[in-house]
């Protein structure tokens, strides 16, 4: 899994870079690269390391790579002090962890409580949003955009595109919407096609797997929100 | 000399053959009509068309290109419209130097066309590739144009997006070649559908109007006419709105059929 490029939803806000959390597979330039590779975007970003430690030369290499590629890394957030002390040398603005990542630190996804993300404004045809606890968006996704989550996909809008929920596995992980109408849907392993009629109106569904298949039902009121 | 800044929109689709460089070529002689200084550029200067429609083809001496390298002055590479001297076009560049635009470029052409117009209408190619980055580079508000049609459809979308993210505002819509019948026998995407998806505030709806090929191949824009067709009267609307007008727009497939509402609507169009 490569690192994550998130656009910034308003002019003045910095694109949101995010490398992965967990096993490492490649260097942190190999990830960025392949995140930026194949990116429109242009402008300011924010670097989220998590756990990485970057020392100052990987920074530089990193700050050069996306110089390449129109983008100005603007800040650096990390868990990792090493990495804050060279972002600091380097001159970068610096700090922890973004606020709405602070809660899916290690202690609390071992405490059981699912970490959310909460990404405001609508996916559009092409675009991608991954987060790795459980993602609530305010907004639509349209047809031809993903959205997936190693948790669950909870959708205020209507879900016309692909989802994914439980991408790390978790078969327990749901999908609700408030018009479920998507292309496709994805629990952990399993894909469905979606359904061919028009969903009843104002009737928010839930998908889940039950006995490794996909099924659709009403939204349960007493839905277990993530805290 | 207008008090306020000038207009330059950067005119869209993603898709190829929905009517972009129609709805520009159209789009500037109606400005131009009501009085705007409009400045067309043609910014698909790989499959270059605006001269095309706009009938302009014979007398282009000069491109951007050149101005950009000091060859020629600005008003030496614009061509003034036979019939509508309010209107302007500046191809970008010749087809056959595909390498030499960048959004710097493109930029400084936009700004010198600015000092001179109140709109700079910008006819983006097909694609998001560095075309239409280049195009969008200089724009400060766009209009995407598609078709009722689900790719056309999804490639608008996924220009909104891009749009989004370089910070163009305000996005407009234009629904081009809407069949009414195909939609009202649900056939075809209805406007609801499209504007459902999009969610971009409408500007305009152009029925779906065989006058079209017949202009393009004369190279005289249906808005030049003084009646025009279904098509030339959307596009004039689309200007008016465009300038603030408050205009409502109606949805074909919704008008009353039938022998009663067919017979009225003869009726108050040859009165009024």
């Amino acid at each position: 899994m490569a690192a994550a490029l998130i656009p910034a939803l308003a002019p003045d806000q910095l694109h949101l870079l995010r490398l992965p959390q967990g096993e490492r597979v490649a260097s942190a330039q190999e990830e960025v690269h392949q995140a930026v590779r194949q990116s429109f975007l242009q402008g300011a970003v924010g670097l989220e390391c998590g756990d990485w430690l970057l020392r100052l030369p990987d920074l530089r290499d990193l700050q050069n790579l996306l110089q390449r590629h129109g983008l100005e890394l603007r800040r650096v957030h990390s868990l990792c002090p090493g990495t804050l002390v060279a972002a600091a040398a380097l001159g970068l603005d610096h700090g922890g962890s973004l606020p709405v990542n602070r809660a899916s630190g290690k202690a609390a996804t071992s405490a059981g409580v699912d970490p959310l993300t909460v990404h405001r404004g609508t996916l559009r045809s092409g675009d991608h949003l991954h987060v790795e606890g459980s993602v609530l968006l305010l907004g639509d996704v349209n047809p031809g955009a993903r959205i997936s989550a190693e948790g669950h996909v909870l959708v205020w809008g209507r879900l016309r595109g692909m989802a994914h929920a439980g991408c790390g596995g978790d078969r327990s992980a749901r999908i609700v919407a408030l018009q479920l109408r998507p292309l496709q849907l994805r629990i952990a392993d399993a894909v469905a096609r979606g359904p061919e009629e028009r969903p009843p109106a104002g009737l928010a569904e839930e998908a889940l797997l039950v006995d490794g298949t996909i099924r659709i039902d009403p939204a349960s009121p007493s839905w277990p929100l993530p805290q | 000399m207008t008090s306020t800044s000038p207009r330059i929109i950067l005119i869209c689709s993603g898709k190829g053959g929905v009517g972009k460089t129609t709805l520009t070529a159209n789009l500037g002689i109606a400005l131009a009509r009501l009085g705007e200084r409009t400045a067309v550029l043609d910014a698909d200067f790989g499959l270059r068309n605006l001269d095309l429609l706009l009938g302009l083809e014979n007398r282009i001496v000069y491109t951007a290109q050149e101005v950009l390298a000091g060859t020629c002055r600005l008003e030496q590479a614009l061509v003034k419209h036979k019939l509508q001297p309010n209107l302007s076009l500046l191809p970008a560049g010749n087809p056959r130097m595909l390498e030499w635009l960048t959004p710097e470029d493109m930029k400084k052409i936009v700004a010198l066309l600015a000092e001179r117009s109140d709109y700079v209408l910008i006819d983006c190619p097909a694609g998001i590739e560095d075309g239409f980055r280049n195009a969008a580079a200089a724009a400060r508000e766009a209009i995407v144009i598609t078709t009722p049609e689900v790719s056309a459809v999804r490639d608008a979308d996924r220009v909104i997006g891009l749009l989004n993210v370089q910070g163009i505002q305000p996005v407009q819509l234009v629904l081009n070649r809407v069949r009414p019948r195909m939609v009202a026998s649900q056939e075809m995407l209805s406007v609801e559908d499209v504007t459902d998806i999009l969610a971009l505030p409408l500007l305009g709806l152009v029925v779906e109007d065989e006058q079209v090929i017949v202009s393009t191949n004369r190279g005289e824009p249906l808005t030049l006419q003084s009646a025009p067709s279904p098509a030339g009267q959307a596009y004039l609307n689309v200007a008016q709105r465009l300038r603030g007008e408050d205009l409502p727009i109606v949805d074909p497939s919704k008008e009353p059929t039938g022998l009663r509402a067919r017979l009225k609507r003869i009726l108050t169009k040859r009165l009024f």
